[in-house]
């Protein structure tokens, strides 16, 4: 039976009647539109559908999308203000940390949790933040570099 | 992959969920963080009719100290939480080890204490979806009379694999199991039944809501150590915890204690270790004979991808190394 729910996404209320074995990661690309967030290994081991909850990391496969009433949900597309990118995306773009682009919202949102509350990381720091997300593509590198480098511009 | 359809409730409070659980137990499923129980609903392990949403219940989300009885845990606190707590780094530093061990910072956000100390156990035969499981015969976990990881099995052998529960038995932890007719204090140690294909000793009328963890004697100090294949993400292959109070100079062993974890259906105090070491000297000699302890009481089999006599051998490494530390 269907609930209505309202979700409060990258600042916009959306008021939507969902089922609740919806999970947040089904409504905000099937229902919303919202297809920044990636659908992976859908099960909670690889981070490619990582959203901040209240600010902090959360696997959007695993949330009931009911379970999020009164959350602040932050996807990748809230991260831009306007047409200017934020300073992570335009880090990792300059650096060459994205090549196929599926980790690129997760990673850069679990650095944005990482820089919000620790502004000034060490490289440990950015890997132990960025543990759960998987990267197949790049091998890390200059993911950590533009991670460390968004950081040292503030 | 699709969840299965469930109907869903939002109790406001503990006496609430207790009142529904009293009702409809047999056919629900707790929800704190889903970290477990929704990857096992989307392999076709579980279907509950009914889901409880306990993760804003508002009495079990608070980590206490009282210098007179010690850290109360409640069951919702998230495992990332408990890992920044200034009091337990401080004065419970093997519980901090334990919590930043466990899965992903992702997962650590999500996840919660009691959720961590009731995920269900595992086995490659088993945490597979519909399809792959379909192509065996129906597994003694399941409900069926073969075991697919043993051949000729007729207990099942899956795994226990958190990495809080270890930490927090060598630590004498107890739990709270609160129901509409009464709150049971258990040690921690009595939920584990050794059984992989039902692994707690819980009523399905009960709710796990706090952990109980009693002062330190001075001199105390508790160690928690995980061996995975990587760093993050991946449930132990085997997990060691130790708790020694030593005295003095000469190291004088007044108290010892080893759980093993990840190597069986639930996590295991050697207690022969603990007779081996109290009252004497620590010495290099000692460690490796109780390292020898924890490799004989071992007991993994091959249902986990990695060698069972590897996990073995890990089991003794990660024992003699956090004996060692201790010298």
């Amino acid at each position: 039976m269907k609930e209505q729910v309202t979700l409060e996404i990258n600042g916009e209320s959306h008021e939507l009647l969902v089922e609740p074995e919806k999970t947040l990661l089904e409504v905000l690309r099937e229902d919303l539109g919202l297809t920044g967030t990636k659908q992976s290994c859908d099960m909670g081991t690889c981070g490619a559908c990582t959203v901040l909850l209240n600010n902090k990391p959360a696997l959007a496969c695993l949330t009931l999308a009911v379970a999020c009433k009164g959350k602040q949900i932050t996807t990748i597309e809230g991260l831009r203000k306007g047409e200017e990118l934020h300073p992570l995306q335009s880090s990792f773009i300059e650096r060459g940390a994205i090549q196929c682009g599926m980790c690129t919202p997760g990673m850069i949102l679990s650095a944005k949790a990482l820089l919000d509350e620790n502004a000034h990381p060490t490289e440990a720091e950015v890997r132990t933040a960025i543990s759960g997300n998987l990267c197949r593509c790049t091998g890390y590198t200059k993911i950590v570099e533009a991670i460390l480098a968004a950081s040292a511009a503030d | 992959m699709r969840l299965p359809k469930f109907l869903y409730v939002e109790p406001g409070s503990l006496e609430e969920a207790c009142l529904f659980l009293e009702e409809h137990g047999r056919e629900s499923k707790l929800m704190a963080g889903g970290t477990d129980l929704l990857p096992s609903m989307k392999l076709g392990l579980s279907a509950p009719k009914w889901l409880i949403n306990t993760s804003a219940l508002p009495q079990l989300d608070q980590v206490e100290f009282d210098e007179g009885s010690g850290l109360r845990i409640g069951a919702s606190v998230k495992i990332g939480a408990l890992e920044r707590n200034a009091l337990v780094r401080q004065k419970y530093p093997g519980i901090a080890l334990a919590a930043v061990c466990v899965g992903s910072p992702q997962l650590r956000q999500m996840g919660t204490v009691g959720g961590n100390l009731s995920i269900d156990t595992r086995c490659d035969y088993y945490n597979q979806p519909d399809l792959w499981r379909d192509c065996k015969p129906k597994c003694i976990k399941m409900g069926g009379e073969t075991c697919n990881a043993i051949g000729g099995g007729r207990k099942c052998f899956a795994v226990f694999s958190g990495d809080l529960a270890p930490a927090l038995i060598a630590l004498d932890a107890r739990i709270r199991l609160v129901s509409v007719r009464e709150e049971r204090i258990i040690p921690l140690s009595e939920l584990y039944t050794g059984n992989g294909a039902k692994p707690r000793a819980i009523k399905p009328e009960e709710i796990l809501a706090g952990v109980e963890v009693p002062l330190l004697p001075a001199g105390t100090v508790g160690t928690y150590a995980k061996f995975a294949v990587r760093k993050a993400i991946d449930f132990p292959l085997a997990g060691v915890a130790t708790l020694l109070t030593l005295e003095g100079k000469e190291k004088l062993c007044r108290a010892a204690k080893v759980v093993i974890g990840a190597v069986g259906p639930g996590p295991d105090e050697v207690k022969a270790i603990g007779q081996l070491l109290e009252g004497k000297k620590l010495s290099l000699q000692l460690i490796e004979e109780a390292s020898s302890l924890a490799f004989k009481a071992a007991k993994p089999v091959a249902n986990r991808g990695s060698s069972p006599v590897y996990r073995k051998l890990m089991i003794k490494a990660l024992v003699r190394k956090a004996l060692r530390q201790a010298l």
